[in-house]
């Protein structure tokens, strides 16, 4: 009995220390792009014939079955002009597709490219997980992007990520309660301070709640407070005017013209459904929810320009391709990045997906501009013609994914537990600062 | 008849084997890794390092991941309400009432329900406008809506309510099972001698009953300390901390912002509190500790 013991503890040590050693080598081998494939990829319209037999593995979130026949028919386009290259295309729930990265990473099966959303895209590529796309784009390809797009996954002059659909909020009101309580939705509030105003009508008239929100790091920039300061190596939303819009938001929750909620979207949707709220700020996507869920409200809804507040800008929300570092094919990867990404397939795809296109050309195109007064049409043209003033909210933010929750927390704490805010915010701040330094 | 054992105990580690196998690919393989792990900052994603110590240090500078340990302790104080609510259901429902099967199935129906459906349900009751506070409201306990899981006093009880709801009828059926092999013989001694009902439970029942609430207090410890489902379904942690526990702290630190390498080091240290408590409760336990007769 003893000696078994002592044989288990022996065979023990020896597996640890078999592994301590092992995982010196743990994915150490950094793929670096060929020497010499540097050269600008084609947009899809020239061809680039591969020397040897190229299989690009492709990766999305949640678009099969839907949009099987026009990526499959982009694909043929692409294998076409593209002699020896070819494209296997795999699809993903949401939730899942950031283990199977890390899990195909691990086993050194990286796919070459994949869509990811801008707060997964940079955290992957301040952690340099992602190839610099700057290498391989031209001039005049990443200057077809929106900017405060493009810009948002750009880091140290890197950029990580090439733009793809993206959606922006617009205000949707229900007319019903606006009407009650004396307002006109023909003219609809402008400002963060007027729609302010516009809820706290709302709830003395009708009894309702202005909006519900989510308690997120994005309320920051909205009102024009960076999150980090320039060079993005240290926390600076520790200000007196956070302070403030913290300040104001509590006095709403007090006042019950914003809903004293931590809520998601799903909340969100219900509590325009339910008539408990008369605003709710968010994408398109929306509309589908209140269709389904309250027909009767969604007769009654109404989309118009989302009221920017002090920063003056209105925030996208994308989703973008990246092609990891360990790509072994990472020209072929950018070209058809690149290419599912022009101007021309963009605007096809928001065609069939009813998204917006993160390519400027794209929305010259008339079903951008052109309405038909339903709520969809009504969205989408409000929501369209605001993607020039468009940015993503973790503009250039390392680790975006830890300084997201960082912030959250922060919020929560003083927001639902009554936390005070200088304190609470020096603590994230600290704590954002940490998240830096230690890049993770 | 040492040939026999043998053969015997061959045949038992083959009926095993399967088990073991898949226990070993699955939960022992990561165990151990997990101590490599932990002292590097593997990230799966970025070249590897090793950091020493490091992650540890890190761990008890952690403030979130100190609130996170507090609150897991916490959510051990459901262990003995569910232990003694359980042990007051098995005896009802083993006694020879009528219709008693019916309640047996009731209480266990949480058990087998998934939790996922279990956490969404709650969510709903629990909602500002759900039924929960409308009762309340209507029986004048409350006078305003309350957000039961978006308040820190109340979400992190809420939450531990839950997990109780769900966890009786388990424990239920395991104290079923210890009532239904205490011999009758012994009651009927017990009520010669002029026991009532009340020193039946407190001189027969609760120490022939020992064994079991070992097993049970050491299970439910272990799974008061890991929850994990309801609190990530329903409230990710928050508001703020309220309701950070460490399960959910690691799953943060690990698959969501992917430092593994930190997030092993945590599940050690979790790892090692599970096992003091257990030490814990294996003592308190001991015959002779709280003599009941």
């Amino acid at each position: 009995m003893g000696t078994n013991r002592k044989g288990f503890t022996v065979s023990l040590l020896l597996t640890m220390s078999m592994l301590l050693a092992a995982c010196g080598g743990n994915g150490n081998t950094k793929g670096t792009p060929d020497a010499g494939s540097t050269g600008a990829p084609g947009t899809g319209a020239e061809a680039t014939a591969a020397a040897e037999p190229v299989k690009l593995e492709f990766w999305t979130i949640a678009l099969q079955p839907t949009f099987n026949d026009y990526f499959n028919n982009l694909i043929t386009q692409y294998e076409g002009s593209h002699p020896g290259v070819t494209v296997e295309w795999k699809d993903y729930p949401y939730d899942a597709i950031s283990q199977r990265l890390l899990t195909s990473t691990a086993s050194g099966k990286s796919p070459d490219v994949v869509n990811l959303n801008t707060e997964f895209a940079s955290q992957l590529g301040s952690k340099g997980a992602l190839l610099n796309l700057n290498e391989y784009l031209t001039d005049e390809q990443a200057k077809s992007y929106f900017e405060g797009i493009y810009n948002s996954t750009v880091f140290d002059g890197k950029a990580y990520a090439l733009p793809w659909y993206t959606g922006t909020e617009v205000l949707f009101m229900n007319k019903k309660l606006v009407e009650k309580a004396g307002l006109d939705p023909a003219n609809p509030p402008q400002t963060r301070e007027e729609l302010v105003e516009w809820a706290r009508q709302v709830h003395e008239k009708t009894g309702a709640a202005g909006y519900a929100q989510q308690l997120v790091s994005k309320l920051f920039p909205i009102d024009g407070i960076q999150i980090l300061n320039e060079d993005k190596t240290a926390a600076a939303f520790n200000t007196p005017e956070a302070e403030a819009m913290i300040t104001q938001i509590r006095d709403l929750m007090k006042e019950g013209v914003v809903l004293k909620e931590d809520a998601d979207f799903s909340k969100q949707i219900q509590y325009f459904s339910g008539e408990q709220v008369a605003f709710q700020l968010s994408g398109p996507t929306f509309i589908n929810f209140i269709k389904t869920s309250a027909p009767d409200v969604y007769k009654n809804t109404i989309a118009v320009p989302l009221p920017t507040g002090k920063a003056n800008l209105r925030l996208s929300n994308s989703m973008n391709l990246v092609v990891p570092q360990k790509s072994k094919n990472p020209q072929q990867a950018v070209e058809f990045a690149a290419f599912l990404t022009n101007a021309e397939n963009q605007t096809a795809f928001s065609k069939v997906a009813n998204t917006l296109p993160s390519s400027k050309a794209s929305i010259q195109d008339p079903f951008f501009t052109d309405s038909d007064g339903s709520l969809e049409a009504e969205a989408k043209v409000a929501s369209s013609q605001s993607l020039d003033k468009a940015t993503d909210y973790m503009v250039g933010v390392p680790s975006a994914a830890d300084i997201n929750s960082a912030l959250a927390r922060g919020l929560q704490e003083i927001l639902m537990n009554g936390a005070d805010i200088k304190e609470t915010l020096n603590k994230v701040e600290k704590e954002v600062n940490n998240i830096i330094s230690q890049g993770s | 008849m040492y040939k026999g054992f043998r053969s015997e105990s061959f045949t038992a580690w083959a009926f095993m084997a399967p088990g073991l196998l898949f226990l070993a690919v699955f939960t022992f393989w990561p165990i151990i890794y997990g101590i490599p792990l932990s002292l590097t900052d593997y990230s799966v994603i970025t070249e590897t390092k090793y950091v020493g110590l490091d992650n540890f240090t890190r761990a008890f500078q952690d403030h979130n991941f100190l609130i996170s340990l507090w609150n897991s302790l916490v959510y051990v104080l459901i262990v003995p309400v569910i232990q003694i609510i359980s042990i007051l259901m098995a005896i009802l429902v083993n006694s020879r009432i009528p219709g008693v099967k019916m309640f047996r199935a009731a209480y266990y129906i949480p058990v087998v329900t998934s939790m996922v459906a279990v956490a969404l349900i709650w969510s709903w009751l629990l909602g500002n406008n759900g039924v929960v506070n409308y009762l309340l409201l209507k029986a004048g306990i409350i006078s305003e809506q309350v957000s039961w899981l978006s308040t820190s006093s109340t979400a992190l009880y809420v939450l531990m309510f839950i997990t109780m709801w769900k966890g009786l009828g388990y424990y239920m059926m395991l104290y079923l099972a210890g009532l239904q092999g205490i011999p009758a013989d012994l009651y009927e001694a017990a009520r010669v001698d002029g026991a009532g009902p009340l020193r039946l439970i407190v001189h027969v029942t609760l120490p022939l009953l020992r064994p079991h609430i070992l097993f049970c207090t050491l299970i439910s410890v272990m799974g008061a300390i890991r929850v994990f489902d309801e609190v990530y379904i329903l409230t990710k942690g928050g508001p703020g901390t309220s309701t950070l526990t460490s399960s959910v702290y690691i799953f943060q630190k690990g698959l969501e912002q992917f430092n593994f390498g930190y997030a092993s080091a945590l599940g050690l240290i979790v790892s090692l509190m599970v096992g003091a408590l257990s030490v814990l409760v294996f003592r308190l336990n001991r015959k002779g500790g709280v003599n009941s007769y």
